[in-house]
């Protein structure tokens, strides 16, 4: 007689049901030491379906995404760890890959990576060996049961794969790039953060015709000088004139921030099928905002 | 062409600063049309170095640096080469190269070599081709990504490009907006939707 107990519904299991999907994400540390990360993200516990670990975000040199995802699963998080194609060549992506996928790693995002000019060692060799789209084809392909080269591998991985999208329908070049990580096997799309929700609308139509779950960006503002500097600096956002007009106008900014966070989740909860939340620093006002969007559903 | 900068005379001045009785190579190819290894760049060059000093023995212009046949078609050119004891070469890396490889003597470069290129409308163009040894540039109008695009992407831009412009030097216009346009104006926006496996793939 078998005794079964029933698993908690894992990331892949959430993206085929109807749940809104909340997920986050994590800096790996530049130092040895996880505590801090760890005590961080303890107050989050239950309240996401994933946390994202970054992979030496915007160029700077961190701790391996590979170690973090490990040290967070252990902790009993699950997690999205993060694969750009700017550090490793082939060899290195598909070790890594298999190296994850052994250590309880189920679930991926790929992206481009920024480049190396841009973060603390400009002249690090800049790798891109593959481009996303095709290390997309090379991880369904590792999926399969081999390598790039053809190769068999023994046990191989079963990974979910998700990979990262600006959500400017007008940027024709972008849109195809999407389209082609559709075509790759896309289990889901995590956006750049949104604030235009009419234009995000128009975006939802092209992703729904890919048939990818899309997770919306959230980005708290802390101040009215934040959106006019992610407006001019960092590219696929578009923080709307009103909203800059209630920043400024807000007597306690950081309040109003999220306050205009929580309003977005709400008209995007009727869009798209979750929202990623990727405040700037730690997570003190996470589940804060989460109480505020309506959305703390894990509470119970 | 091949693309190549002049190094500094102070810098050369450092590489020649233990060599005396120079002989110098141009070229009349490349670094001529860029002016840095044509017949007026030699002769600057000899006057540069003996006001500061350096005895130069005798120069020559080769149709390209990087085609000298042998050591004799230099001393047919210019029998002065053999009181030579240091060669400057006026040309890139490969013309360097080249000449190394016929002398007996030390060999020392006055161009930095940067890239395949060329020169239209009084520009020089760097960077147009990457040398990958399997032509693919009609697939992209004639404007090469693995040429010029930092990250050599082959199925359309990163995320990091601004209002059309390059995330690593945003005084650029975006590759993948140049042969957006590109194909656009030939017709051949079609070309755009072909997913471009890694070459490896079987």
């Amino acid at each position: 007689m078998h005794i079964t107990q029933a698993m908690p519904p894992t990331f892949k299991d959430k993206l085929s049901s109807d749940a809104f999907l909340i997920t986050s994400e994590v800096s790996p540390p530049k130092g040895t030491c996880l505590s801090e990360v760890l005590a961080d993200v303890q107050l989050l516990k239950g309240q996401f379906d994933a946390l994202n670990v970054t992979d030496n975000q915007r160029a700077v040199m961190r701790m391996s995404p590979l170690a973090v995802s490990k040290a967070l699963l252990d902790s009993g998080h699950e997690v999205v760890m993060q694969l750009t194609c700017r550090d490793r060549n082939r060899l290195a992506l598909q070790s890594d890959l298999l190296g994850a996928y052994s250590m309880g790693i189920r679930n991926i995002c790929i992206m481009t990576g920024d480049y190396t000019t841009k973060g603390d060692h400009p002249k690090a060799k800049p790798v891109y060996d593959m481009d996303s789209v095709q290390l997309l084809a090379m991880v369904r392909k590792m999926n399969q049961g081999y390598d790039l080269a053809g190769n068999a591998i023994e046990n191989p991985p079963d990974f979910v794969v998700g990979a990262v999208s600006n959500t400017d329908p007008s940027n024709t070049m972008q849109m195809l790039k999407l389209k082609k990580k559709a075509k790759m096997g896309l289990e889901f799309i995590q956006t750049q953060a949104v604030y235009d929700t009419e234009q995000f609308k128009s975006f939802v139509e092209i992703a729904d015709e890919l048939k990818v779950p899309v997770i919306a960006g959230i980005i708290p503002l802390k101040s009215a000088r934040m959106a006019g500097f992610m407006n001019n600096n960092v590219p696929g956002i578009n923080v709307t004139t009103d909203i800059i007009e209630r920043m400024e106008a807000a007597e306690e900014a950081v309040e109003e921030g999220l306050k205009i966070a929580a309003e977005s989740i709400r008209d995007l909860k009727r869009l798209c099928r979750g929202v990623h939340i990727m405040p700037i620093g730690k997570h003190t006002n996470t589940p804060k905002l989460l109480e505020m969007s309506g959305i703390g559903k894990k509470n119970s | 062409m091949i693309i190549s900068s002049g190094k500094s005379f102070e810098e050369i001045m450092e590489l020649l600063k233990d060599e005396d009785d120079i002989f110098i190579v141009g070229c009349n190819a490349c670094a001529a049309k860029l002016h840095l290894g044509g017949e007026e760049d030699v002769l600057q060059m000899c006057k540069q170095l003996e006001d500061v000093g350096k005895h130069v023995v005798g120069w020559v212009l080769p149709s390209a640096a990087c085609s000298v046949a042998s050591y004799d078609s230099l001393v047919d050119k210019n029998p002065d080469i053999k009181d030579a004891k240091a060669i400057l070469v006026m040309g890139c890396g490969s013309g360097v190269s080249v000449v190394s490889g016929v002398v007996d003597v030390p060999v020392y470069p006055s161009n930095n070599t940067e890239s395949l290129g060329g020169r239209s409308h009084g520009k020089v163009l760097g960077e147009l081709c990457a040398l990958c040894g399997s032509c693919a540039v009609h697939e992209f109008g004639g404007i090469c990504p693995k040429g010029q695009c930092p990250k050599q992407l082959l199925n359309g831009p990163c995320g990091g490009s601004m209002k059309g412009k390059c995330e690593v030097d945003p005084e650029k216009d975006c590759v993948w907006a140049l042969i957006y346009s590109r194909l656009e104006m030939i017709g051949r926006l079609d070309l755009l939707e072909k997913v471009w496996a890694c070459e490896e793939e079987s």
